[in-house]
Protein backbone atom coordinates (compact mmCIF):
# COMPACT_ATOMS: atom_id res chain seq x y z
CA UNK A 1 0.00 0.00 0.00
CA UNK A 2 1.48 3.59 -1.08
CA UNK A 3 2.26 5.81 1.29
CA UNK A 4 0.01 8.90 2.20
CA UNK A 5 2.56 10.49 4.93
CA UNK A 6 5.95 9.78 5.04
CA UNK A 7 8.41 12.06 7.14
CA UNK A 8 12.17 12.07 6.53
CA UNK A 9 14.78 13.45 8.90
CA UNK A 10 12.02 15.77 10.05
CA UNK A 11 12.72 19.00 11.79
CA UNK A 12 9.85 21.44 13.23
CA UNK A 13 11.02 24.98 14.22
CA UNK A 14 9.16 27.96 15.73
CA UNK A 15 10.85 31.48 14.36
CA UNK A 16 13.76 31.06 12.48
CA UNK A 17 14.71 27.60 13.69
CA UNK A 18 15.52 29.03 17.31
CA UNK A 19 12.47 26.52 18.85
CA UNK A 20 12.72 23.38 17.72
CA UNK A 21 9.39 20.87 18.86
CA UNK A 22 10.24 18.07 16.66
CA UNK A 23 13.81 16.95 15.73
CA UNK A 24 14.92 14.05 13.24
CA UNK A 25 11.45 12.41 12.79
CA UNK A 26 11.45 9.23 10.94
CA UNK A 27 7.83 7.76 10.08
CA UNK A 28 5.47 6.67 7.20
CA UNK A 29 1.66 6.54 6.79
CA UNK A 30 -0.22 4.28 4.46
CA UNK A 31 -3.32 4.24 2.74
CA UNK A 32 -6.50 3.76 5.37
CA UNK A 33 -4.19 3.43 8.30
CA UNK A 34 -5.91 4.56 11.06
CA UNK A 35 -3.09 6.62 13.44
CA UNK A 36 -2.92 7.77 17.11
CA UNK A 37 -0.67 10.77 18.05
CA UNK A 38 0.19 11.16 22.26
CA UNK A 39 2.42 12.81 23.80
CA UNK A 40 2.10 15.06 26.73
CA UNK A 41 1.17 19.05 26.38
CA UNK A 42 3.47 20.93 24.98
CA UNK A 43 5.24 17.64 23.19
CA UNK A 44 4.73 19.03 19.59
CA UNK A 45 1.29 16.66 18.48
CA UNK A 46 -0.55 20.25 17.22
CA UNK A 47 2.76 21.34 15.75
CA UNK A 48 2.68 18.09 13.72
CA UNK A 49 -0.64 18.70 12.61
CA UNK A 50 0.21 21.75 11.41
CA UNK A 51 2.71 20.89 9.10
CA UNK A 52 1.07 18.01 7.93
CA UNK A 53 -1.74 20.42 6.45
CA UNK A 54 0.96 23.05 5.28
CA UNK A 55 0.39 25.05 8.16
CA UNK A 56 3.49 25.48 9.55
CA UNK A 57 6.55 24.45 6.69
CA UNK A 58 9.50 21.84 8.20
CA UNK A 59 13.03 23.64 8.97
CA UNK A 60 14.81 20.56 7.72
CA UNK A 61 14.13 17.28 6.28
CA UNK A 62 11.08 16.37 3.97
CA UNK A 63 7.60 16.38 4.69
CA UNK A 64 5.54 14.53 1.71
CA UNK A 65 1.68 14.16 2.00
CA UNK A 66 -0.09 12.43 -0.98
CA UNK A 67 2.99 12.96 -3.28
CA UNK A 68 4.04 16.61 -2.48
CA UNK A 69 7.34 17.34 -0.63
CA UNK A 70 5.41 20.09 1.83
CA UNK A 71 9.20 21.36 2.46
CA UNK A 72 9.34 22.90 -1.20
CA UNK A 73 5.48 23.56 -1.70
CA UNK A 74 3.57 26.23 -3.74
CA UNK A 75 1.07 28.29 -2.51
CA UNK A 76 -1.29 26.68 -5.52
CA UNK A 77 -0.52 23.30 -4.95
CA UNK A 78 -1.12 23.39 -1.13
CA UNK A 79 -4.76 24.61 -1.40
CA UNK A 80 -4.92 22.13 -3.86
CA UNK A 81 -3.55 19.29 -1.57
CA UNK A 82 -6.18 21.04 1.24
CA UNK A 83 -9.10 20.03 -0.60
CA UNK A 84 -8.05 16.75 -0.41
CA UNK A 85 -8.47 16.82 3.62
CA UNK A 86 -10.60 16.71 6.39
CA UNK A 87 -9.69 18.33 8.91
CA UNK A 88 -10.91 18.04 12.49
CA UNK A 89 -10.16 20.79 14.95
CA UNK A 90 -10.77 20.88 19.27
CA UNK A 91 -12.52 24.45 19.10
CA UNK A 92 -14.23 22.77 15.89
CA UNK A 93 -13.57 26.23 13.74
CA UNK A 94 -16.64 26.93 12.31
CA UNK A 95 -18.15 29.61 10.63
CA UNK A 96 -20.72 31.07 12.74
CA UNK A 97 -22.19 33.81 10.64
CA UNK A 98 -23.46 30.65 8.07
CA UNK A 99 -25.68 27.75 8.94
CA UNK A 100 -25.06 24.25 10.20
CA UNK A 101 -25.48 23.13 6.48
CA UNK A 102 -23.49 25.89 4.71
CA UNK A 103 -20.57 24.47 7.42
CA UNK A 104 -20.78 21.20 6.31
CA UNK A 105 -20.71 22.09 2.51
CA UNK A 106 -17.52 24.45 2.77
CA UNK A 107 -15.21 21.70 0.83
CA UNK A 108 -17.44 21.13 -1.40
CA UNK A 109 -18.12 24.97 -2.31
CA UNK A 110 -14.26 25.82 -2.48
CA UNK A 111 -13.91 22.88 -4.62
CA UNK A 112 -16.78 24.41 -7.14
CA UNK A 113 -19.69 22.15 -6.88
CA UNK A 114 -23.01 23.23 -8.13
CA UNK A 115 -25.74 24.20 -5.40
CA UNK A 116 -27.87 21.18 -5.77
CA UNK A 117 -25.04 18.90 -5.53
CA UNK A 118 -24.28 20.35 -1.99
CA UNK A 119 -27.79 20.75 -0.94
CA UNK A 120 -27.92 17.20 -1.35
CA UNK A 121 -24.61 16.21 0.08
CA UNK A 122 -25.09 18.59 3.40
CA UNK A 123 -28.46 16.61 3.51
CA UNK A 124 -26.69 13.50 3.74
CA UNK A 125 -23.64 14.18 5.64
CA UNK A 126 -26.11 15.88 8.12
CA UNK A 127 -28.16 12.76 8.47
CA UNK A 128 -24.78 11.00 8.83
CA UNK A 129 -23.93 12.94 11.91
CA UNK A 130 -27.43 12.85 13.13
CA UNK A 131 -28.03 16.25 12.81
CA UNK A 132 -30.42 16.43 10.05
CA UNK A 133 -33.13 18.94 11.89
CA UNK A 134 -30.06 21.06 12.81
CA UNK A 135 -29.56 21.72 9.13
CA UNK A 136 -30.71 25.28 9.43
CA UNK A 137 -29.51 26.70 12.99
CA UNK A 138 -26.18 28.53 13.43
CA UNK A 139 -22.84 26.43 15.40
CA UNK A 140 -23.55 29.16 18.35
CA UNK A 141 -27.18 27.08 18.85
CA UNK A 142 -25.69 23.92 19.14
CA UNK A 143 -24.03 21.90 21.86
CA UNK A 144 -20.39 21.81 21.61
CA UNK A 145 -20.77 17.37 20.75
CA UNK A 146 -23.34 19.18 17.96
CA UNK A 147 -20.77 21.38 16.74
CA UNK A 148 -18.17 18.58 16.79
CA UNK A 149 -20.19 15.94 14.66
CA UNK A 150 -20.70 19.34 12.71
CA UNK A 151 -16.94 19.43 11.94
CA UNK A 152 -16.85 16.19 10.99
CA UNK A 153 -19.64 15.90 8.48
CA UNK A 154 -17.64 18.76 7.04
CA UNK A 155 -14.31 17.02 7.17
CA UNK A 156 -16.33 14.05 5.11
CA UNK A 157 -17.73 16.16 2.64
CA UNK A 158 -15.14 15.60 0.08
CA UNK A 159 -14.21 11.66 0.68
CA UNK A 160 -10.79 13.07 1.88
CA UNK A 161 -7.58 11.21 1.14
CA UNK A 162 -6.65 12.02 4.47
CA UNK A 163 -8.73 13.52 7.97
CA UNK A 164 -6.46 14.96 10.39
CA UNK A 165 -8.15 15.58 13.69
CA UNK A 166 -6.46 17.83 16.59
CA UNK A 167 -7.56 16.81 20.03
CA UNK A 168 -11.59 16.09 18.73
CA UNK A 169 -12.80 15.38 21.70
CA UNK A 170 -10.84 17.34 24.14
CA UNK A 171 -14.28 19.58 24.55
CA UNK A 172 -16.67 16.91 24.83
CA UNK A 173 -18.39 14.30 27.09
CA UNK A 174 -18.07 10.75 26.97
CA UNK A 175 -21.30 10.38 24.94
CA UNK A 176 -20.22 13.00 22.55
CA UNK A 177 -16.49 11.37 21.95
CA UNK A 178 -17.61 7.73 21.71
CA UNK A 179 -20.03 9.58 18.90
CA UNK A 180 -17.00 11.82 17.34
CA UNK A 181 -14.68 8.26 17.40
CA UNK A 182 -17.35 5.93 15.67
CA UNK A 183 -18.37 8.70 13.12
CA UNK A 184 -14.16 8.70 12.36
CA UNK A 185 -13.76 4.40 12.20
CA UNK A 186 -16.61 4.40 9.65
CA UNK A 187 -15.03 7.37 7.86
CA UNK A 188 -11.71 5.16 7.99
CA UNK A 189 -13.27 1.28 7.49
CA UNK A 190 -16.17 2.50 5.11
CA UNK A 191 -13.90 4.90 2.65
CA UNK A 192 -10.17 3.72 3.99
CA UNK A 193 -9.15 7.23 4.72
CA UNK A 194 -6.08 7.99 6.47
CA UNK A 195 -7.32 9.03 9.91
CA UNK A 196 -4.48 10.77 11.59
CA UNK A 197 -5.45 11.28 15.69
CA UNK A 198 -3.57 13.53 17.72
CA UNK A 199 -5.03 13.67 21.53
CA UNK A 200 -3.60 13.31 25.11
CA UNK A 201 -5.29 9.63 25.81
CA UNK A 202 -6.69 6.94 23.58
CA UNK A 203 -10.39 5.86 23.98
CA UNK A 204 -10.55 2.46 25.63
CA UNK A 205 -13.62 1.56 23.59
CA UNK A 206 -11.65 2.12 20.16
CA UNK A 207 -12.54 -1.27 17.91
CA UNK A 208 -10.32 -0.77 15.20
CA UNK A 209 -6.82 -1.69 15.04
CA UNK A 210 -4.78 1.38 15.07
CA UNK A 211 -1.20 2.67 15.28
CA UNK A 212 0.79 4.75 17.67
CA UNK A 213 3.06 7.15 17.76
CA UNK A 214 4.46 8.94 20.97
CA UNK A 215 6.14 12.11 20.84
CA UNK A 216 8.81 12.79 23.40
CA UNK A 217 11.97 14.83 23.54
CA UNK A 218 11.40 16.31 20.16
CA UNK A 219 11.37 12.86 18.64
CA UNK A 220 8.73 11.05 17.35
CA UNK A 221 8.48 6.93 18.23
CA UNK A 222 5.98 4.29 17.51
CA UNK A 223 4.28 2.41 20.27
CA UNK A 224 4.62 -1.59 19.26
CA UNK B 1 -29.01 49.52 11.60
CA UNK B 2 -25.77 47.79 11.58
CA UNK B 3 -25.51 47.10 8.39
CA UNK B 4 -25.88 51.11 7.08
CA UNK B 5 -23.50 51.95 9.65
CA UNK B 6 -20.70 49.14 8.48
CA UNK B 7 -21.07 50.65 5.08
CA UNK B 8 -20.69 54.07 5.89
CA UNK B 9 -17.90 54.04 8.15
CA UNK B 10 -15.83 52.96 5.10
CA UNK B 11 -18.51 55.15 2.51
CA UNK B 12 -17.41 58.34 4.47
CA UNK B 13 -13.90 58.30 4.77
CA UNK B 14 -13.48 57.02 1.01
CA UNK B 15 -16.03 59.99 0.13
CA UNK B 16 -13.69 62.58 1.84
CA UNK B 17 -10.61 61.15 -0.50
CA UNK B 18 -12.50 61.52 -3.24
CA UNK B 19 -13.41 64.72 -2.99
CA UNK B 20 -10.43 65.95 -2.55
CA UNK B 21 -9.73 64.26 -5.50
CA UNK B 22 -12.17 65.83 -7.18
CA UNK B 23 -11.23 69.67 -5.31
CA UNK B 24 -7.94 68.62 -6.92
CA UNK B 25 -8.74 68.43 -9.93
CA UNK B 26 -11.47 70.95 -10.42
CA UNK B 27 -9.14 74.03 -8.61
CA UNK B 28 -6.03 72.71 -11.59
CA UNK B 29 -8.68 73.00 -14.16
CA UNK B 30 -10.07 76.57 -12.88
CA UNK B 31 -6.50 78.23 -11.61
CA UNK B 32 -5.22 77.00 -14.97
CA UNK B 33 -7.79 78.89 -16.74
CA UNK B 34 -7.07 81.99 -15.13
CA UNK B 35 -3.22 81.38 -15.01
CA UNK B 36 -3.63 81.44 -18.47
CA UNK B 37 -5.48 84.49 -18.20
CA UNK B 38 -2.72 86.37 -15.94
CA UNK B 39 -0.10 85.17 -18.34
CA UNK B 40 -2.06 86.17 -21.30
CA UNK B 41 -2.63 89.97 -20.01
CA UNK B 42 0.95 90.38 -18.93
CA UNK B 43 3.75 91.66 -21.02
CA UNK B 44 7.46 93.08 -20.65
CA UNK B 45 8.47 96.31 -22.49
CA UNK B 46 11.57 95.86 -24.61
CA UNK B 47 13.37 98.72 -26.28
CA UNK B 48 15.92 98.00 -29.11
CA UNK B 49 17.90 99.68 -31.30
CA UNK B 50 17.13 97.88 -34.63
CA UNK B 51 14.39 96.02 -35.30
CA UNK B 52 13.93 92.08 -34.06
CA UNK B 53 12.18 88.95 -35.19
CA UNK B 54 10.61 86.74 -32.66
CA UNK B 55 13.22 83.67 -32.79
CA UNK B 56 15.57 86.29 -31.92
CA UNK B 57 14.30 86.68 -28.71
CA UNK B 58 13.14 83.46 -28.02
CA UNK B 59 16.74 82.31 -28.75
CA UNK B 60 17.52 84.62 -25.70
CA UNK B 61 15.05 82.51 -23.75
CA UNK B 62 12.78 80.05 -24.11
CA UNK B 63 9.66 81.08 -22.11
CA UNK B 64 9.16 84.07 -24.56
CA UNK B 65 6.02 83.21 -26.59
CA UNK B 66 4.87 86.29 -28.28
CA UNK B 67 6.17 89.39 -29.44
CA UNK B 68 4.68 92.92 -30.65
CA UNK B 69 5.99 95.99 -32.58
CA UNK B 70 4.75 98.65 -31.43
CA UNK B 71 4.31 101.18 -34.12
CA UNK B 72 6.91 104.27 -33.92
CA UNK B 73 4.88 106.43 -36.18
CA UNK B 74 2.13 106.88 -33.28
CA UNK B 75 4.72 107.50 -30.77
CA UNK B 76 6.52 110.45 -32.89
CA UNK B 77 2.92 112.27 -33.88
CA UNK B 78 2.31 112.26 -30.10
CA UNK B 79 5.83 113.43 -29.47
CA UNK B 80 6.49 115.54 -32.38
CA UNK B 81 3.04 117.67 -32.92
CA UNK B 82 3.77 120.62 -35.22
CA UNK B 83 7.24 120.13 -36.11
CA UNK B 84 8.04 119.28 -39.65
CA UNK B 85 8.22 116.30 -41.15
CA UNK B 86 11.82 116.27 -42.11
CA UNK B 87 12.33 116.96 -38.19
CA UNK B 88 9.21 114.49 -37.72
CA UNK B 89 11.73 111.78 -39.74
CA UNK B 90 15.08 112.75 -37.93
CA UNK B 91 12.95 111.88 -34.57
CA UNK B 92 11.17 108.49 -36.09
CA UNK B 93 15.44 107.63 -37.48
CA UNK B 94 16.43 108.63 -33.74
CA UNK B 95 13.62 106.67 -31.86
CA UNK B 96 14.38 102.70 -30.77
CA UNK B 97 11.80 99.43 -31.36
CA UNK B 98 9.40 99.02 -28.58
CA UNK B 99 8.14 95.39 -28.43
CA UNK B 100 5.65 93.88 -26.09
CA UNK B 101 6.92 90.34 -25.05
CA UNK B 102 4.62 87.88 -23.83
CA UNK B 103 4.94 84.73 -22.14
CA UNK B 104 4.15 81.03 -22.40
CA UNK B 105 3.38 80.42 -18.43
CA UNK B 106 2.92 82.56 -14.93
CA UNK B 107 6.14 83.15 -13.54
CA UNK B 108 7.69 84.03 -10.02
CA UNK B 109 9.49 87.42 -10.55
CA UNK B 110 12.41 85.33 -10.17
CA UNK B 111 11.35 83.98 -13.60
CA UNK B 112 10.82 87.11 -14.59
CA UNK B 113 14.56 88.90 -13.61
CA UNK B 114 15.82 85.90 -15.39
CA UNK B 115 14.09 86.39 -18.71
CA UNK B 116 15.06 90.46 -18.36
CA UNK B 117 18.65 89.39 -17.53
CA UNK B 118 19.00 86.86 -20.64
CA UNK B 119 17.17 89.89 -22.75
CA UNK B 120 19.82 92.40 -21.77
CA UNK B 121 22.74 89.76 -22.30
CA UNK B 122 22.00 91.01 -26.25
CA UNK B 123 23.42 94.23 -26.73
CA UNK B 124 20.93 95.52 -29.89
CA UNK B 125 18.87 95.27 -26.31
CA UNK B 126 18.55 98.66 -24.93
CA UNK B 127 16.26 98.42 -21.74
CA UNK B 128 13.48 95.95 -20.36
CA UNK B 129 11.00 97.00 -18.32
CA UNK B 130 9.06 93.81 -16.73
CA UNK B 131 6.30 95.52 -14.00
CA UNK B 132 6.91 93.30 -11.55
CA UNK B 133 5.71 94.53 -8.68
CA UNK B 134 1.69 94.42 -9.24
CA UNK B 135 2.31 91.05 -11.30
CA UNK B 136 4.49 89.32 -8.27
CA UNK B 137 2.00 90.86 -5.31
CA UNK B 138 -0.82 88.65 -7.45
CA UNK B 139 1.37 85.70 -7.60
CA UNK B 140 1.84 85.62 -4.23
CA UNK B 141 -1.57 85.50 -3.57
CA UNK B 142 -2.43 83.32 -5.67
CA UNK B 143 0.31 80.54 -5.26
CA UNK B 144 -0.70 80.88 -1.69
CA UNK B 145 -4.03 80.01 -2.34
CA UNK B 146 -3.05 77.14 -4.11
CA UNK B 147 -1.01 75.88 -1.53
CA UNK B 148 -3.80 76.39 1.40
CA UNK B 149 -6.12 74.06 -0.62
CA UNK B 150 -3.09 71.74 -1.40
CA UNK B 151 -2.62 71.36 2.42
CA UNK B 152 -6.15 70.99 2.86
CA UNK B 153 -6.60 68.01 0.91
CA UNK B 154 -3.90 66.72 1.97
CA UNK B 155 -4.76 66.90 5.62
CA UNK B 156 -7.80 65.49 4.42
CA UNK B 157 -6.59 62.51 2.63
CA UNK B 158 -4.41 61.40 6.05
CA UNK B 159 -7.20 61.94 8.05
CA UNK B 160 -9.57 59.71 5.71
CA UNK B 161 -6.88 57.04 5.52
CA UNK B 162 -6.74 56.74 9.32
CA UNK B 163 -10.32 56.33 9.32
CA UNK B 164 -9.97 53.64 6.71
CA UNK B 165 -7.47 51.76 8.37
CA UNK B 166 -9.50 51.90 11.69
CA UNK B 167 -12.36 50.54 9.06
CA UNK B 168 -9.80 47.39 7.86
CA UNK B 169 -9.60 46.53 11.75
CA UNK B 170 -13.33 46.06 12.03
CA UNK B 171 -13.09 44.08 8.97
CA UNK B 172 -10.48 42.61 9.74
CA UNK B 173 -12.18 41.51 13.44
CA UNK B 174 -15.62 40.51 11.57
CA UNK B 175 -14.24 38.38 8.15
CA UNK B 176 -10.60 36.87 9.76
CA UNK B 177 -12.30 33.61 11.35
CA UNK B 178 -14.27 32.98 7.96
CA UNK B 179 -11.52 33.09 5.84
CA UNK B 180 -8.97 31.02 8.02
CA UNK B 181 -11.53 28.51 8.20
CA UNK B 182 -11.75 29.04 4.53
CA UNK B 183 -8.07 28.87 3.62
CA UNK B 184 -7.59 25.71 5.88
CA UNK B 185 -9.53 24.10 3.54
CA UNK B 186 -8.01 25.18 0.26
CA UNK B 187 -9.94 28.05 -0.71
CA UNK B 188 -8.08 30.41 -2.97
CA UNK B 189 -7.82 33.97 -2.20
CA UNK B 190 -10.34 35.38 -4.13
CA UNK B 191 -12.75 32.68 -2.88
CA UNK B 192 -12.21 33.80 0.98
CA UNK B 193 -12.26 37.06 -0.16
CA UNK B 194 -15.18 37.62 -1.95
CA UNK B 195 -17.68 38.63 0.82
CA UNK B 196 -14.96 41.31 1.41
CA UNK B 197 -14.70 42.28 -1.89
CA UNK B 198 -18.04 42.64 -2.64
CA UNK B 199 -18.74 44.73 0.09
CA UNK B 200 -16.02 47.19 -0.41
CA UNK B 201 -16.74 47.60 -3.87
CA UNK B 202 -20.47 48.28 -3.06
CA UNK B 203 -19.12 51.40 -0.76
CA UNK B 204 -16.76 52.28 -4.24
CA UNK B 205 -19.40 52.56 -6.33
CA UNK B 206 -21.70 54.11 -3.69
CA UNK B 207 -18.82 56.73 -2.92
CA UNK B 208 -18.14 57.72 -6.66
CA UNK B 209 -21.98 58.49 -7.30
CA UNK B 210 -21.97 60.50 -4.02
CA UNK B 211 -19.01 62.45 -4.99
CA UNK B 212 -20.36 62.67 -8.25
CA UNK B 213 -23.78 63.87 -7.46
CA UNK B 214 -22.29 66.71 -5.39
CA UNK B 215 -20.30 68.21 -7.93
CA UNK B 216 -23.34 67.72 -10.58
CA UNK B 217 -25.13 69.66 -8.18
CA UNK B 218 -22.34 71.87 -7.88
CA UNK B 219 -21.99 72.57 -11.67
CA UNK B 220 -25.33 72.82 -12.58
CA UNK B 221 -27.33 74.75 -10.18
CA UNK B 222 -24.86 76.42 -7.24
CA UNK B 223 -22.07 77.82 -9.47
CA UNK B 224 -25.17 79.52 -11.96
CA UNK B 225 -26.67 80.84 -9.26
CA UNK B 226 -23.41 81.66 -6.84
CA UNK B 227 -22.61 85.05 -8.90
CA UNK B 228 -19.19 83.64 -7.86
CA UNK B 229 -16.98 85.01 -11.26
CA UNK B 230 -14.21 81.93 -11.65
CA UNK B 231 -17.29 79.62 -10.76
CA UNK B 232 -19.71 80.69 -13.61
CA UNK B 233 -16.72 81.76 -15.91
CA UNK B 234 -15.54 78.11 -15.28
CA UNK B 235 -18.81 76.33 -15.35
CA UNK B 236 -17.57 74.07 -17.63
CA UNK B 237 -14.66 72.65 -15.48
CA UNK B 238 -15.95 72.20 -12.42
CA UNK B 239 -16.73 69.05 -13.11
CA UNK B 240 -16.57 66.12 -16.30
CA UNK B 241 -17.63 62.86 -17.15
CA UNK B 242 -14.26 61.41 -17.46
CA UNK B 243 -13.97 62.72 -13.67
CA UNK B 244 -16.57 60.00 -12.23
CA UNK B 245 -13.74 57.19 -14.44
CA UNK B 246 -11.14 58.57 -12.19
CA UNK B 247 -13.14 58.41 -8.88
CA UNK B 248 -14.24 55.51 -9.31
CA UNK B 249 -10.76 54.27 -10.64
CA UNK B 250 -9.10 55.78 -7.56
CA UNK B 251 -11.95 54.33 -5.22
CA UNK B 252 -11.27 50.82 -6.56
CA UNK B 253 -7.94 51.07 -6.07
CA UNK B 254 -7.98 52.38 -2.44
CA UNK B 255 -10.25 49.70 -2.08
CA UNK B 256 -8.25 46.64 -3.59
CA UNK B 257 -5.00 47.97 -1.01
CA UNK B 258 -7.53 47.95 1.77
CA UNK B 259 -9.21 44.44 1.16
CA UNK B 260 -5.97 43.06 0.54
CA UNK B 261 -4.35 44.51 3.77
CA UNK B 262 -6.79 42.92 5.13
CA UNK B 263 -6.80 39.04 3.51
CA UNK B 264 -2.88 39.21 4.34
CA UNK B 265 -3.35 40.00 7.33
CA UNK B 266 -5.60 37.38 8.60
CA UNK B 267 -3.88 34.63 6.76
CA UNK B 268 -2.71 31.78 9.31
CA UNK B 269 -4.44 29.46 11.67
CA UNK B 270 -5.92 31.51 14.59
CA UNK B 271 -4.65 29.30 17.92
Amino acid sequence: MSNVIHASNLTLAYGKGEKEVIKDANFSIKKGEFVFITGPSGSGKSTLLKSLYGQLKPSEGSLVVGGLDLANIRQGKLQELRTHMGIIFQDYKLVNEWTVSKNVVLPLMIAGYSTEVQETQARRLLKHVKLSEHADRYPLELSGGEQQRVGVARALAKNPVVILADEPTGNLDDYSSNVIWDLMENACQQLDTTVLVVTHKIPTIFSLPYRHFIIESKGVYEVH
Amino acid sequence: MKFIKNHLMFILPLMAILLGIEFYLVFERTTNTYEKGLTEGYSMLVVTKDPVELSTFQALNEHISSSEKLKRDAIVSEVAKGVNKSTSKAILDALPYFYNIGLDAYLHSSGLEEIKKDLESDPNIKKVETFGGSYNSSYKLFSFIKFTLKIFIVFMTIVSLFLIIKQMEIWKYAHKERMQVMEIFGAPMMLRSGVLFKVAFVDAFFSTLLVSAIFFYIKFYWAGQSGIDIMMENQEALFRMSDIGILFASSLLIVIIAVYSVVFSSRGVQE
